[in-house]
């Protein structure tokens, strides 16, 4: 925003008027941070504890949902492992529409990736089993590493808080 | 029969859904179905039972559980109908846990007996119970590695060890027959590489005095390695990176040692050259201050007009050795107290101040 008005303050004036200038107002209530927050409303919103809780509070109050040694100081593959961690989200959000009832947890044990995801009780037993064979597989043949899903199933998504 | 729920596994998935949910044409068809196959009348399709979901399970299940049910459609994951208990109800103290969790895996609530709670407490509240926790989910858990889990794999272990050699009890007796340590480092990393290129550093580390130098070889090695040679421990280290392979790296490390010990072996023309500068020690002999004493003890004998004293009688005297021995102590250790003592009284009887 402040960028912005500086840049406006560089563009020629018009021609007849002199003091035509366009000008921005800025205000800090508009650099507030809204990463990763839900915002309060009327307290009829359950938010999990994963939603709940905003970015600054991991390593406090939040764990990781995805471990590997990627981001330790002197490794490498810290950007291959996010891209495939972007990947794998949207990968399980389509191959289980709807029943995710929280962020899946990626853990990588040297070559072993494994996938911990909370379902919600939609789908027959049998055709959950299928999604997690094809998934495994799917995910297997992409990554040329095992890769293993182990599933939860919850009644429903579990409320922290009414925001 | 598609549309009717598959035979009914409630193993494997902790919580364990028995639903199945369905449309509800289908439900109607599965419905008729399975009053076709049971043989009682088929309670009306319509009205309440209309917004009924499918039957339950299992065929044999079916009459009882269809009764009564009013479920929501849409794609709410609402259920009221009962789960499967979690296996915890069912889990005798004295079990085998090594056998409820026989590798890592993620936590289960619905198998793990214990009142566990994991999070920050809501205000005024307790933190969230195990069910549903991603808390729990997320950090790594040790419950495979229980102390009885641990004596198994050691037991399973034991057949692929072999003993230690009995001869080689003592670190002295390792060094005498394994004179050079070789130290590689392996690297682990998750991910889907295995390489890593801090894995081909090769360390060699030998100790001098296991080597067969005479005195002049010693002194060239130490001149031409440098800072490698450690002179409180006496041991030589070389450090070897610069191939691409750590066998490489290895053969590299053992042919520099092997060149070094021939090198300082031979004696080259120019070393004849070697000057004070060079020396890696002091030496008393031929040099200033054992000139500068003879000059200094001769003076003294010719003003007291004693005949002419030989320079060996004089050299070979007491107290030119005490100053010697005291010249050369500050000189290769350094200034201590015990050192400036002794060349202290040493200078006093040579110049023979009494005080």
């Amino acid at each position: 925003m402040a960028a912005a008005a500086r840049g406006l303050r560089g563009l020629p004036r018009a021609l007849s008027v002199p003091s035509a200038a366009r000008q921005l107002h800025c205000s800090a209530v508009c650099l507030k941070a809204r990463a990763a927050r839900v915002r309060a409303g009327k307290g009829d919103k359950a938010v999990t504890y994963e939603q709940a809780h905003a970015p600054h509070h991991i390593g406090h109050r939040k764990g990781w949902l995805s471990l590997h040694t990627g981001n330790l100081r002197g490794e490498a593959g810290a950007a291959q492992r996010a891209l495939e961690d972007a990947f794998l989200r949207r990968f399980l959000a389509g191959t289980f529409p709807g029943l995710l009832a929280d962020e899946a947890v990626l853990k990588r044990r040297g070559n072993l990736l494994v996938v911990c995801a909370l379902l919600g009780r939609a789908l027959p037993p049998h055709k959950l089993y299928f999604l997690l064979g094809y998934a495994e597989t799917l995910l297997g043949t992409f990554y040329k590493c095992p890769v293993r899903l182990e599933l939860q199933t919850v009644p429903a998504r579990v409320p922290y808080k009414y925001l | 029969m598609a549309a009717r729920a598959g035979p009914c596994c409630r193993a494997g998935l902790s919580g364990g859904a028995l639903l199945s949910r369905a449309l509800l044409s289908r439900a109607l068809l599965s419905r008729a179905l399975l009053s076709r196959a049971s043989g009682t009348p088929a309670p009306p399709l319509w009205g309440r039972a209309a917004f009924s979901s499918a039957a339950a399970v299992s065929g044999r299940e079916g009459p009882q559980a269809r009764e009564g049910s009013v479920r929501r459609r849409g794609w709410t994951p609402q259920f009221a109908r009962s789960a499967a208990p979690p296996r915890t109800e069912r889990m005798a103290v004295d079990q085998d846990w090594s056998s409820v969790y026989p590798t890592a895996a993620a936590f289960k609530p619905a198998s793990v007996p214990l009142p566990i709670r994991m999070g920050y407490p809501v205000k005024r509240g307790v933190p969230p119970p195990k069910e549903g926790n991603l808390e729990l989910i997320k950090i790594p858990n040790f419950l495979h590695l229980t102390p009885p889990a641990i004596k198994k794999h050691c037991a399973a272990l034991k057949d692929f060890c072999t003993e230690w050699p009995s001869a080689l009890d003592s670190d002295e007796k390792c060094e005498q027959h394994f004179p050079i340590e070789i130290e590689t480092v392996d690297y682990v990393s998750s991910g889907t590489s295995i390489r890593n290129p801090k894995a081909r550093v090769v360390t060699l580390r030998v100790k001098l005095s296991n080597l067969n130098l005479d005195d002049h070889a010693k002194k060239k090695l130490i001149k031409l390695v440098g800072e490698r040679y450690c002179q409180e421990t006496d041991v030589l280290t070389i450090t070897t990176d610069r191939c691409p392979l750590r066998r490489q790296n290895y053969d590299y490390g053992m042919h520099l040692l092997t060149v070094l010990y021939h090198e300082s072996w031979k004696t080259e023309k120019w070393e004849s050259e070697k000057s004070e500068e060079d020396m890696e020690e002091y030496i008393w002999e031929n040099s200033r201050s054992q000139k500068n004493a003879l000059d200094t003890l001769l003076r003294i004998k010719a003003s007291e007009n004693v005949s002419n004293v030989a320079e060996e009688e004089l050299l070979a005297s007491e107290v030119v050795k005490n100053y010697r021995n005291s010249v050369i102590a500050l000189k290769n250790k350094g200034e201590t107290e015990s050192n400036m003592s002794q060349y202290k009284e040493s200078v006093k009887k040579l110049l023979n101040i009494q005080a």
